[in-house]
């Protein structure tokens, strides 16, 4: 019988999960999404995500099986209102008073634990494996430690403490995954992750003393041509010329060192991942073809005015499916999911008008 | 028994909430629909209205879950299509979706959707905001604005009251054929801190000057009133109100079209809105700058006193970095042009 996903014949193996979905047929899917959701002033955009997952998901095949999303338009719908009218109503007590922006952006902060925890397991909820659901464990008190304050750690430290940062959070988010009745673990090496930051961090240096270098030139350039120059408009010009090029080389060197780190941080904890304490996970990524992928994406997407944007999407979905891949030890047997309702999507719309979107 | 029913699709049959799947058929009998294994052993059986299958998306397999939460999986697309428009149901979004050529006339539509939201619905959308706008959200955005202003950056004015009152005078007359009269605008007199040499407006008619702007203008006191004529006419356009507004327009727009754009596309898109927000502010200036020439000719001034200020910041000001007025107000020579410029048409006339 082939009803259990088990290694066969290949033991021992890693599988590769596929990316089936095409760039055309993504293609119409888009643009009747951004179609709809103008004629339907936006109102649309909360089925059109689901559509768009709905196709991610479901063209993203592991052994021979496609992963489904089970969120409903109506779902999302009412998370973006609750979220919305929110914002909307900050605003306008912002406008009043500052003060009042004060307090809700304390609210916000006092609340953020709560809505990274719901976010969390809303989208593991939704996200189903032949018939089985995923579920999410984690606590408030644990996002708040792991999530909030390891970003504020690995800020403060400039980078320098971001490996533990990226433990924490990872092993927050893997460590309370269910897939139906079977946990998740994972536990990166702090030395693994550290390796990890290498490369960026020298990229970082090299690139800060690039930048320096440059500013060094035009600054000593500049007064050897004439001490008093700051008085003339092309002195001027020069300086803020300076000030664009120092702000965009930094975006630029950061931007290109966390693709980087993020890509490496990615095959460190998938690769240290186990389901049921036996089965592996492993990921393959390439950080240079990672970045060069992501970099192209954009400018691709840029140079023709979003119309190239499924191709792109596509494009990085297929490159992190084929790099990614999974090791049956035995018979995984049959999975059972516990059945719970998925919660409000307050917390996952929430989060991901913040930017921040932890997709599985 | 079974034989005599027809064959819907071939797929996957998972007991519910369970992943042990077995190949199974789905049939149609009788207005009930049954998925049985391939030995025609029944497995599920539902009637047919208790059934409802996933929408169709791309080709990825749909699922089809059956009263005691049993479910049908397959990726037979266009055959579950074929039963489904028998019972005349069907996807309508999906066939909109399609690789056919009618897409190209949604990706056309989808652009001129956009440039026309931009050139008329926003401005439109604006315009009906700022009418809207109740006075006393313009009061409350100015007092907390210029308390704000005074807490940081602000402090007492050094000027002597003699001086405050020969500027405030000549404002007073100015000011007197603008838009609801000398009553409607207060000018305050402060300390420019950091922020150096500068005037500028709230909407609720206070206009503010800094000691530095006064010390710039040497004795000229006309090239003062003309800025604050030019103060005067971001009142009466309403132009912060209507900029706040555009923005929050802009940033709407990027949201509502972008939807899935990729988060590098989306910074860039940010960035791309501040430099549009920033080209209208110039517009506004201009049309601030017009005003300026014609409330000092009903004044009896000198119309063009705000060119010379131009002059002035640009031989004096060279040095000053972004917090100047340079920054805020770009282009001092095509602006000092259109002034001259606006000023001879309307001698003409």
């Amino acid at each position: 019988m082939d009803n259990r996903v088990s290694a066969g014949s290949a033991a021992n193996a890693f599988e590769r999960a596929r990316f089936t979905g095409t760039a055309s047929e993504y293609f119409g899917i888009w643009i009747v999404n951004v179609l709809l959701t103008i004629v339907t002033l936006g109102i649309y955009s909360a089925w059109a995500k689901v559509r768009r997952n709905r196709y991610f998901y479901g063209n993203t095949v592991l052994l021979g099986r496609a992963f489904e999303y089970h969120a409903t338009g109506k779902q999302i719908f009412i998370g973006r209102l609750i979220v919305f009218a929110f914002v909307i109503v900050a605003n306008i007590l912002a406008a009043i008073h500052p003060l009042f922006s004060l307090v809700t952006t304390v609210l916000v902060l006092v609340a953020l634990p709560w809505l990274i925890v719901r976010g969390l397991r809303f989208n593991a909820r939704v996200t189903s494996y032949r018939n089985v659901r995923f579920d999410f464990t984690g606590t408030a008190g644990g996002a708040f430690v792991c999530v909030m304050l390891g970003s504020l750690v690995a800020f403060l430290s400039l980078g320098l403490l971001a490996p533990l940062a990226s433990r924490w959070l990872n092993r927050y988010i893997f460590n309370n995954l269910r897939y139906g009745n079977r946990p998740f673990d994972t536990d990166p090496k702090v030395g693994a992750l550290y390796r990890a930051l290498l490369i960026p961090a020298l990229m970082v240096v090299l690139g800060l003393v690039i930048l320096a270098g440059l500013v060094a030139i035009a600054v000593v350039g500049m007064q050897a041509n004439d001490p008093g120059a700051f008085e003339h408009d092309a002195a001027m010009l020069m300086i803020v010329s300076g000030m664009y090029l120092v702000v965009f080389g930094l975006i630029i060197v950061y931007g290109l060192a966390g693709l980087i780190y993020r890509a490496a941080v990615h095959n460190i904890v998938w690769s240290s991942t186990r389901i049921d304490g036996q089965h592996l996970l492993r990921s393959d990524l390439s950080r240079a073809r990672y970045a060069w992928i992501a970099i192209s994406n954009v400018v691709v997407t840029m140079l023709t005015l979003g119309l190239m944007r499924p191709w792109a999407a596509v494009r990085l979905a297929r490159y992190v499916a084929e790099h990614t891949a999974v090791r049956i030890e035995g018979e995984i047997g049959e999975v059972f999911t516990q059945f719970q309702t998925t919660g409000a999507a307050i917390g996952a719309e929430y989060m991901s008008m913040e930017g921040i979107d932890f997709g599985f | 028994m079974v034989s005599d029913a027809e064959t819907i699709a071939k797929g996957e049959w998972y007991p519910p909430h369970s992943s042990g799947s077995v190949p199974a058929r789905l049939l149609s009998r009788g207005g009930r629909l049954l998925a049985v294994t391939e030995e025609d052993v029944a497995l599920s059986d539902s009637a047919a209205g208790e059934l409802s299958f996933t929408p169709r998306v791309g080709s990825i397999p749909r699922r089809a879950v059956f009263a005691d939460g049993s479910v049908f999986e397959s990726s037979e697309n266009d055959a579950i299509d074929a039963f489904l428009r028998g019972g005349g149901r069907s996807g309508w979004v999906h066939r909109l979706e399609e690789f056919h050529p009618r897409i190209f006339v949604f990706a056309i539509a989808v652009v001129l959707l956009a440039v026309g939201i931009y050139r008329y619905a926003l401005p439109a959308l604006v315009e009906v905001a700022v009418f809207v706008t109740p006075p006393v959200v313009s009061e409350a955005m100015s007092y907390s604005a210029l308390n704000t202003l005074d807490s940081t950056a602000l402090s007492a004015s050094q000027l002597d009251e003699a001086r405050q009152a020969e500027i405030a005078a000549r404002f007073r007359q100015v000011a007197a054929n603008a838009e609801g009269g000398a009553g409607r605008y207060v000018l305050n007199f402060r300390d420019g801190g950091v922020i150096g040499p500068n005037a500028f407006a709230l909407p609720d008619g206070n206009i503010v000057i800094t000691d530095q702007l006064v010390e710039l203008a040497g004795g000229d006191d006309e090239m003062i009133t003309g800025v604050l004529a030019h103060e005067v006419g971001h009142v009466e356009y309403k132009h912060s109100l209507r900029q706040l507004y555009r923005a929050a327009g802009v940033a709407g727009l990027v949201m509502l079209i972008a939807g899935d754009v990729g988060s590098g596309v989306e910074d860039i898109l940010t960035q791309g809105g501040g430099l549009l927000a920033l080209s209208y502010s110039r517009s506004a200036e201009a049309e601030a700058d017009r005003r300026s020439v014609e409330l000092m000719r009903k004044a009896g001034m000198d119309t063009v006193a705000i060119a010379r200020f131009f002059d002035v910041m640009e031989t004096k000001l060279g040095d000053h970095s972004r917090t100047s007025m340079l920054s805020t107000h770009p282009g001092s020579p095509e602006r000092k042009q259109a002034i001259l410029e606006y000023d001879r048409i309307l001698r003409q006339d």
